[in-house]
């Protein structure tokens, strides 16, 4: 009786092995495997991230598939939540390349998450890119198998800050604020750098708690009576410092920001006090550019995602979707087919550093070396600021669709 | 030191915001020693409900605070059986299980926010949103946002009431009786099951005000809750457990920390400065502030 019983386990476990391995030797999809921050504090970030990688991957499934040597295989994503902690996310990337036998990864919104991420995938050897991370911590370890779309804060950060100086009369003085993570610790310090060299002078510069209320230090800042008041935040951080600004009653002559600015969300919550606040960012829905590969142009990934989800992209989305285009291309180049091997997927890093190509989103090309190592220094940096709703390009000067509004508009006044 | 005043009134009105956020919290702990970690969570739901009531109808959030009270106070009212039942059971140790089951809670409800609202963040806008007032005298200038006054405001006449309604009423005499002796309070003719609902259900209607609050000083998210809950937890524990009357003294005095420490201080190690407070004070004296908690 034992024996038998012990017999049928065997051959259970047998075919379910041999089911697996038939499985993946006859998959004709490749298997994408997006570790992003579904929930907890960067849900925001990780769903509009999200929303770039599921564009890519319908826009792709829609034309029948990538062509690889004139057979066509479409992608299918697996996702799995970082849950906005580094550490879920090391968990859930290594659970997708061990588990899931993922082809190549889609990386995180956050660069907190995707610093956790990138030793793993390096471990496992498989290729990465982020469409959101923008710390120029993760390019600066120099992780071979990570890429990124999104070039880093301070190859971007600076142009605002030069759009600023370049007004008249130029903002003299300026309180620089960031909230404690990768990504924003690393926006304050680039716009610190940047207004230091344009001859701004910086009388507060404070990294401080994420998600906190800031009221009494933004009190003190009043007290400063600074030109510019830069902050690096995400969305919700965001939101909150133009409400308290607005409580204490202080209007700067220019609020700048980082990524949130651009988000529908920025708007919607604070509606006419959005206006005039100064954001940087790579793509909007106006940027000149022109591409063979999937949408020609910006405009028309713009209307593929208000047709999609019925919200106007952003940057981070826009990255994220050319994130899958550059594995499309490299994969192409090199003709792999799925389920790969690890000499394949060390091919597709090589194809990727070759990788330059004009897309929806702008030029896609990742730095081989230096400081940039693997980040996307193809694009162009943009100064934006929020005119009447809408996000508008007010800088560099040879590419703005309209001139910045400084200073800005006292609250009351409004 | 001109900004001294600024930060003083600044730390009274975070310390108005976190009595909203811990009074209600301290009652039902006091009364049916539920420590309820899904309290953001009501406050989240609080926020939204405040946010959608404001957008379909226009009226003014301060404006919809009894609609809000109402509709939670009932919603709380008929979970009270549930947890009530987690509570009682006679396996494994009560109190624990009712820590699982109101985190657990909270979990479902933060999924079910995601799913439901969406995970932008919003604003509710309110006719005090928008004002302040500003004095300047002998160097020294203070301004006071009008919504935060107004959350100082709703926060001690919320204090207020549920202080008269415990001291001065034979439904608190009641609540008093049974956090005291359940048995004892039964055999004298409290019904404890209607009771604890009533006070479940009154936890969860003023936390759920104190959301709408928050939503127009501060922003709604699906993910905003475990912020508050974290404060809620601190006040209460440093007011001591279930200690009501200590609430309004912890939140302030935690609301003049961060104050002060942002404003003089390094704003970075703000929160580590409110839990060193926190730490010391619990050394010196485990029952909270006043030496009354549970």
């Amino acid at each position: 009786m034992k024996r038998s019983l012990l017999f049928t386990l065997s051959l259970i476990t047998t075919l379910m092995l041999a089911t697996t391995v038939f499985a993946e030797e006859a998959r004709n999809f490749f298997k994408v495997g997006v570790v992003i921050e579904l929930s907890g504090d960067l849900a925001t970030g990780g769903n509009v991230t999200k929303r770039g990688y599921d564009l890519w991957a319908q826009e792709v499934n829609a034309k029948g598939g990538i062509d690889i040597k004139g057979k066509k295989y479409q992608v299918k994503l697996f996702y799995a939540d970082a849950q906005s902690n580094p550490s879920s996310g090391a968990s859930a990337a290594e659970r997708l390349i061990t588990q899931e036998h993922v082809d190549f990864i889609l990386g995180p919104y956050s660069s907190g998450v995707t610093m956790a991420v990138a030793p793993v995938v390096e471990k496992y050897k498989i290729p990465m890119i982020t469409g959101s991370a923008e710390s120029p911590l993760i390019w600066t370890n120099k992780f071979v198998y990570t890429f990124g779309t999104v070039p880093p804060v301070n190859f971007s950060g600076a142009t605002p800050i030069n759009t600023l100086a370049s007004l008249n009369p130029a903002p003299k003085t300026a309180v620089i604020l960031g909230s404690n993570d990768t990504f924003s610790k690393a926006t304050a310090e680039a716009f610190k750098a940047a207004a230091e060299h344009a001859k701004i002078k910086v009388l507060k510069f404070n990294i401080v708690p994420a998600g906190q209320d800031l009221t009494p230090l933004l009190s003190a800042v009043r007290g400063l009576k600074p030109d510019l008041i830069a902050f690096g935040g995400h969305d919700e951080e965001l939101i909150k410092m133009v409400k308290s600004l607005r409580q204490i009653d202080y209007t700067p002559k220019a609020l700048l920001m980082h990524y949130g600015v651009t988000e529908p969300a920025f708007v919607n919550a604070l509606g006419k006090d959005a206006n005039q606040v100064f954001g940087a960012s790579v793509w909007t829905a106006n940027a000149k550019t022109s591409s063979k590969i999937l949408w020609p142009n910006a405009a028309s990934y713009a209307a593929a995602s208000m047709k999609a989800f019925n919200t106007p992209a952003d940057y981070t989305q826009a990255g994220s979707s050319a994130a899958g285009i550059a594995f499309q291309v490299a994969l192409q180049k090199i003709g792999a087919t799925p389920g790969m091997s690890e000499a394949q997927r060390t091919s597709l890093v090589k194809a990727l550093e070759q990788v330059d190509i004009d897309t929806f989103y702008g030029k896609v090309k990742f730095a081989t070396s230096g400081q940039y190592y693997h980040a996307n220094v193809g694009m162009t940096p943009l100064t934006v600021q929020i005119q009447d709703g809408k996000t508008v390009i007010v800088g560099p000067a040879n590419i703005k669709d309209a001139a910045p509004q400084y200073p800005m508009k006292a609250w009351k006044g409004r | 030191m001109e900004l001294l005043p600024q930060a003083l009134m600044d730390g009274i009105l975070l310390g108005g915001i976190y009595i909203t956020i811990a009074i209600a919290f301290s009652l039902t702990y006091g009364v049916m020693h539920i420590i309820d970690f899904a309290v953001g969570e009501w406050i989240m739901f609080g926020a939204f409900a405040g946010f959608y009531l404001n957008k379909w109808t226009g009226l003014d959030p301060f404006l919809l605070l009894p609609v809000v009270f109402v509709i939670f106070g009932l919603i709380g009212c008929l979970i009270q059986p549930v947890i009530h039942r987690v509570l009682s059971g006679s396996k494994g140790n009560p109190l624990l299980m009712g820590l699982v089951f109101t985190f657990g809670l909270g979990l479902m409800f933060q999924g079910l926010a995601m799913t439901v609202f969406g995970f932008y963040s919003n604003s509710t806008p309110s006719m005090f949103s928008e004002g302040s007032f500003f004095f300047e005298k002998f160097g020294f200038s203070l301004t006071i946002s009008t919504v935060r006054l107004a959350g100082l405001i709703y926060a001690l006449a919320i204090t207020m009431a549920l202080h008269y309604l415990l001291k001065k009423t034979n439904f608190g005499l009641g609540v008093r009786a049974l956090a005291l002796n359940k048995d004892s309070a039964g055999l004298m003719g409290v019904n404890g099951k209607r009771t604890g609902a009533l006070v479940y259900g009154l936890y969860v209607g003023v936390t759920a005000m104190t959301g709408v609050l928050i939503g127009c000083i501060l922003s709604v998210s699906a993910g905003m809750g475990p912020q508050y809950t974290i404060f809620a937890f601190f006040v209460v524990v440093l007011a001591g457990m279930g200690y009501l009357a200590g609430v309004p003294w912890a939140a302030l005095l935690l609301g003049m920390v961060q104050s002060i420490f942002l404003i003089y201080f390094d704003p970075g190690h703000t929160l580590l400065a409110v839990f060193a407070i926190l730490y010391t004070i619990l050394l010196i004296s485990p029952k909270g502030l006043f030496g009354r908690g549970v």
